[in-house]
């Protein structure tokens, strides 16, 4: 089919303009922003497997995020441990946390697991704004390493750092294609759609809310290891705020909830306005890309529940004959 | 053996007796009829034996073992699969994507299950529609939708609620011929239905519910003669005036 021959030939085309990018944009800051949407985008898609997919809105996802940040550092500080490695036990712990907070959680319905999630990570933020061991609110400072990939630390280029980024990114991508396609995404579909219909067709529906929040949780956290290692500075107002869930879930929703590539279309739209007007007003005017972005919310939530892909598909049925 | 034995099941809310101590053999190959007037107890009767609601009373048996209380999804595990009165298909996925839901039941593949769930929307006559979202469907394919879903877990004893109510003349004569190939295709079927002309034609016996206890079971010739169920279905006086003549 023509169509699916024009999809790989956007897809390969868009692989290898980001592959290339860094060589074209020199400066820090496209390839600072560059790195940024990857970042996002991977929020977007971990929080989309358990919000879009299986339909449970979590606004508490920073303490996934908190929790990679802090454990790979806290490892790396105490213990000399390689930020991969930390990378990888904050992931696991993230997963045994989303067990945690799933389990009471997962019994409320609807608007009710929301404000749950919400209150955990409030809680969250809290403790560790009073817990010194792990620095209360100063805050940690990542201890600075020779440059190298085992370190994943590097401070005269960000080269490294946008192919890690676009490394995550792929491989949250990946996942994502996969429970797409495998039983995962049709049981979470399955469970978003109708609960009682779920378990009537053989779904432990407690079973695989689980499963969406873990792989969820897991990615979350990768990205928080990652981002304590690229701004080499972590406190619990920058990796545990309540903003951080929002606006992965905005991002997610504005894109379009449910889908591979929503997340994605989502945060190449909102970081580089948020990036922008960062630049354009710099501190007094924060949250400008906030008001942008909530417009953009409302107009999409009344005209295209679906998100920009859900736009892009209803033009695309147009034009068919 | 009875592939399905409910032994002296009881259910309340409270004060009220939706079903008190109801005795039902279901043996294999059969289509048994579950009738009733409205608030009989029909429907609780399957929410308890399908999991949805755990007995007050009694047990239900299955391929002979215990599997009172049991949760929804191990029962569907087991076996026993149903369809809802009000339907609840996934109505933002498509026709397809619902039946390879239930396909997954046996299968961890997705190319298994969706062989599978092509084979059931073929039986089903939705192969056509495929492709469409669900929400999109009309009643009657919806309907058939919830059936086809249903079947795709592998059950060996299918339990309709009320599959045809809401269906004109012709949609209700196709779902009929429906439940007839599943029995052919060797699935146990229990009907619940109040319209006893759709239950009467196809069912080896019918089983009669009233404020919540079994009032006649019965093969359907001597079911609509019963006096009992004429009772329960037109009242004392219209049961009265036609004993008199």
């Amino acid at each position: 089919m023509g169509g699916n021959k024009n999809k790989w030939l956007l897809l390969a085309s868009g692989i290898f303009i980001l592959i290339i990018y860094p060589l074209i944009f020199t400066l820090p800051f496209p390839r600072h922003l560059m790195i940024m949407i990857f970042l996002y985008a991977s929020l977007g898609l971990a929080w989309n497997m358990i919000g879009g997919y299986a339909g449970q809105i979590s606004l508490g996802h920073a303490i996934y995020f908190g929790t990679g940040a802090y454990t790979s550092t806290i490892l790396l500080m105490k213990l000399g441990v390689s930020p991969w490695a930390g990378m990888l036990v904050g992931g696991l712990f993230s997963i045994a946390l989303a067990f945690i907070i799933g389990y009471p959680c997962f019994k409320l319905a609807g608007h009710y697991f929301a404000i749950a999630t919400i209150a955990i990570g409030e809680i969250a933020q809290h403790w560790m704004l009073n817990w010194d061991w792990a620095g209360a609110a100063i805050g940690l400072t990542l201890p600075i390493l020779p440059e190298s990939l085992i370190n994943l630390e590097f401070h005269t280029t960000k080269v490294p750092y946008y192919y890690i980024a676009f490394g995550i990114f792929t491989l949250t991508i990946l996942a994502t294609y996969g429970i797409d396609r495998s039983k995962l995404g049709y049981y979470f579909k399955a469970i978003k759609g109708d609960l009682e219909a779920a378990r009537s067709l053989g779904i432990n529906v407690a079973r695989y809310k689980f499963y969406a929040l873990a792989l969820s949780a897991f990615f979350t956290s990768i990205c928080g290891s990652f981002y304590a290692q690229y701004v080499l500075f972590i406190d619990p107002d920058s990796v545990f705020p309540l903003m951080l869930s929002i606006i992965v879930c905005l991002i997610a929703t504005l894109g379009g909830v449910g889908t591979v590539w929503g997340p994605v279309i989502g945060a190449f739209i909102l970081i580089p306005i948020s990036e922008f007007t960062r630049i354009q007003f710099g501190g007094g005017g924060k949250g400008t890309d906030l008001i942008i972005y909530g417009f953009l919310i409302m107009v999409i939530s009344i005209y295209q529940p679906f998100g920009v892909i859900g736009l892009a598909r209803l033009f695309r049925k147009k034009e068919a004959p | 053996m009875a592939l399905l034995e409910i032994k002296q099941l009881t259910k309340n809310f409270g004060g009220l007796m939706a079903n008190d101590h109801i005795d039902i053999q279901v043996n294999e190959g059969e289509i048994i009829g579950l009738i009733g007037p409205n608030g009989a107890g029909k429907t609780t009767l399957f929410n308890c034996i399908a999991g949805f609601y755990p007995p007050s009373g009694g047990q239900v048996w299955f391929k002979g073992e215990d599997i009172t209380g049991l949760p929804a999804n191990k029962v569907c595990l087991l076996g026993i699969a149903r369809t809802f009165q009000i339907v609840r298909v996934f109505k933002d996925i498509t026709v397809l994507d619902n039946v390879m839901v239930g396909a997954f039941n046996r299968t961890n593949l997705a190319a298994t299950a969706k062989k599978k769930a092509l084979e059931v929307l073929d039986f089903c006559g939705l192969a056509p529609k495929r492709n469409m979202i669900a929400g999109g469907l009309t009643i009657a394919d919806k309907k058939r939708l919830e059936f086809a879903k249903a079947l795709a877990t592998g059950p060996s004893l299918l339990m309709l609620d009320e599959a045809m109510a809401g269906l004109n003349q012709t949609e209700t004569a196709e779902a009929i011929e429906l439940v007839k190939k599943v029995r052919q295709a060797g699935i146990t079927v229990l009907l619940v239905e109040h319209v006893m002309e759709v239950v009467m034609p196809i069912s080896h016996r019918v089983v009669v519910l009233d404020y919540g206890r079994k009032i006649a079971e019965d093969v359907p010739e001597k079911i609509i003669n019963n006096e009992e169920v004429i009772k329960a279905y037109l009242g004392d006086k219209y049961h009265a005036s036609r004993r008199t003549p």
